[in-house]
């Protein structure tokens, strides 16, 4: 789907490069972490992608077309093959939620009928359901980046890319947004997300490509976020920034209740993802199997056409974290 | 759809620059006002000539008596000289003279006589004082240097008058009149271009953030451009109209209602000319507007 050959990016004559011989291959459907320190090319392999950049040297193929040979005119139509998030959301201030979604299809000339029909859909899968004509000051940050989510899916790209989408986020509404990336990922969307989020990535279990001032470093399946002092060397080892489970870790974290708001929204993406999921196996597949399984928070059973009773098991999970935190925060001020 | 959501940024990208679009109305007002003053007044000198240069005649006075013109050295023009003058503007002039008129001393004595019965700023003059002259109407009145050149100097001929000098000053006049209109209209048209610009960017810039959004999704470069564009174009329409609207208002006051009324000898425009202006002038504007976008977009707003 994506795939770098060799590719080098110097941004200024004399300058260290970017990039620096970068040979990556990300395949249909993959979920590919990019991580490293900043600056050690991660926003330009993506900007790459999205030909906003040009290579120095290399060639960059993305969905079968060589960017070098694209011309300025086709970029449009490479670019609606492809979502982005960002970290800090981009979202229109003076537009609702839902003209939010609704213009990244209004531009590229969709019919009305069309965007009466996918925009309500795409909310309801990220959580966002009846949160239409809110503007994006009254939501919280996770749900800002569920509606920018949204927006970069609602065309329904081939690939979606995220520049570190948790962070500006808390741990709690981070894992939400983590599982609806996930949940993208199921539809057979490739994503690519460059991020500094251990936690997530340790998590997640995906494939992990680390660059470093430029090259690639470590290109692993299954991975881990790594070793913290290769990737911040100079912020060496700390408990606080270091992964559960790894290094010395004296300190409890910083414990943060989540905004209700954005429980409320997980609990109605995972809601909408069961309804979704129960109507397909019960088109497809009538005999029951296990529910596909979600990293983050535990299996969540898909009982089969009851979508009710599926979405009541997230309900109980976000309750079950609602009451941890209550806990914590108890136990801190006795 | 895409007809409407364009429409509706680019009203919002009006409201939000009122000011600058407002600067731009007013700039381009004025400065087409002057283009169409300069085309009125070019429109206006045709007309007179078209007019005057009807009635007008090439005079060749012949040679009075005690004439110092070299040419009237024998005295006062003989009959011998009038009929071979006469022959010349038969044969070598026939193609440029319309009609031949001789008016003999005893005519342009009588035309004198009915003109001024009381004699000239109170002298009596008699017919010996006055001219015989030959009044030839041309077919083309821009032709007269070829009867200057071939009547001046011949023996009994003093001299070859063409009346248009009579009107020269006027028409010199009206004419840098129209050249002054046509100087402020071209400082005006630059200070529209560079104002258009301008707005253009602020606006551009004031919506950084929707382009950057609808490049990343993959709108076209039309699509980003298009509503900033019909922007310009609209400001720049609007100020053409109101400058066609200016003009007809002068016309129609000032020249048909004012100027017909006390001097009413003389054909001047009316608001029909400022019809056949006026698609200059909404082309001009146009034009402004496309070229200074496509300068600044490019710059602004490339994918």
């Amino acid at each position: 789907m994506i795939r770098f050959e060799n590719v080098s990016k110097v941004y200024a004559r004399g300058a260290r490069p970017a990039l620096d011989d970068v040979s990556v291959d990300v395949s249909r459907g993959e979920f590919v972490f990019l991580v490293g320190a900043s600056g050690s090319g991660k926003s330009t392999f993506l900007r790459l992608v999205l030909r906003e950049e040009r290579p120095t040297g290399g060639t960059v193929y993305v969905a079968g077309r060589d960017l070098s040979r694209l011309s300025s005119w086709k970029v449009p139509s490479l670019r609606r093959s492809i979502g982005v998030v960002f970290q800090d959301f981009r979202l229109l201030p003076g537009k609702t939620v839902y003209e939010n979604v609704a213009f990244a299809l209004q531009v590229i000339g969709k019919p009305r009928h069309t965007i009466r029909t996918t925009v309500p859909e795409v909310l309801e899968m990220v959580g966002l359901d009846g949160k239409e004509k809110r503007l994006p000051h009254e939501l919280s940050g996770g749900e800002q980046q569920r509606v920018a989510i949204a927006r970069a899916f609602v065309n329904r790209p081939q690939i979606l890319l995220a520049d570190e989408p948790t962070g500006n986020l808390d741990p709690t509404t981070s894992l939400g947004i983590m599982r609806l990336l996930d949940r993208i990922n199921r539809t057979g969307t490739t994503v690519v997300m460059a991020t500094h989020d251990d936690e997530i990535v340790n998590e997640m279990r995906k494939r992990v490509v680390e660059l470093s001032t430029g090259s690639v470093v470590r290109d692993e399946v299954d991975a881990v976020y790594g070793e913290r002092e290769s990737i911040l060397p100079q912020v060496g080892q700390t408990p606080v920034l270091d992964a559960p489970g790894r290094g010395a870790r004296a300190v409890q974290r910083v414990q943060v209740s989540p905004e209700p708001a954005d429980l409320e929204a997980e609990r109605a993406a995972e809601a909408a993802a069961a309804r979704a999921a129960a109507q397909e196996r019960t088109i497809t597949e009538p005999q029951p199997t296990a529910a596909p399984v979600v990293p983050v928070v535990p299996v969540v059973p898909v009982v089969p056409a009851v979508p009710e009773q599926a979405a009541a098991s997230p309900d109980e999970v976000v309750q079950q974290v609602l009451r941890e935190h209550e806990r914590v925060r108890a136990g801190r001020e006795a | 759809m895409r007809l409407q959501f364009v429409l509706t940024e680019v009203l919002q990208g009006l409201r939000r620059n009122l000011s600058m679009v407002i600067s731009v109305v007013l700039v381009t007002f004025v400065s087409l006002t002057f283009v169409g003053a300069a085309a009125l007044l070019q429109t206006q000198v045709t007309k007179l000539k078209g007019d005057w240069y009807d009635l007008v005649e090439v005079s060749v006075f012949l040679c009075p008596d005690g004439s110092t013109a070299p040419t009237c050295a024998d005295g006062a023009a003989s009959e011998e000289q009038i009929a071979g003058l006469e022959k010349v503007i038969d044969t070598e002039l026939s193609d440029v003279v319309a009609t031949t008129y001789f008016e003999s001393k005893a005519d342009a004595f009588e035309a004198f006589t009915q003109l001024y019965p009381d004699g000239y700023q109170g002298t009596q003059l008699t017919e010996d004082d006055m001219q015989a002259s030959f009044r030839l109407k041309l077919v083309d009145p821009e032709k007269y240097q070829v009867v200057d050149d071939v009547l001046e100097g011949r023996a009994g001929v003093e001299v070859v008058e063409d009346q248009r000098e009579v009107f020269e000053p006027l028409f010199l006049a009206l004419g840098r009149a129209s050249l002054l209109a046509a100087g402020l209209a071209g400082v005006m048209l630059l200070a529209a271009v560079l104002l258009i610009t301008t707005t253009i960017r602020l606006s551009a810039v004031s919506r950084r953030r929707e382009t950057g959004i609808m490049r990343l999704v993959g709108a076209s470069n039309l699509f980003v451009q298009l509503p900033f564009m019909l922007e310009g174009a609209i400001a720049a329409l609007v100020g053409a109209l109101l400058a066609v609207g200016g003009l007809w208002l002068a016309v129609q006051y000032l020249v048909t209602d004012w100027l017909q009324d006390s001097v009413d000898w003389v054909a001047y425009v009316d608001v029909g000319d400022v019809l056949l202006i006026a698609p200059l002038l909404i082309g001009i504007a146009v034009l402004l507007a496309v070229v200074s976008s496509v300068v600044t977009l490019n710059r602004y707003t490339r994918v």
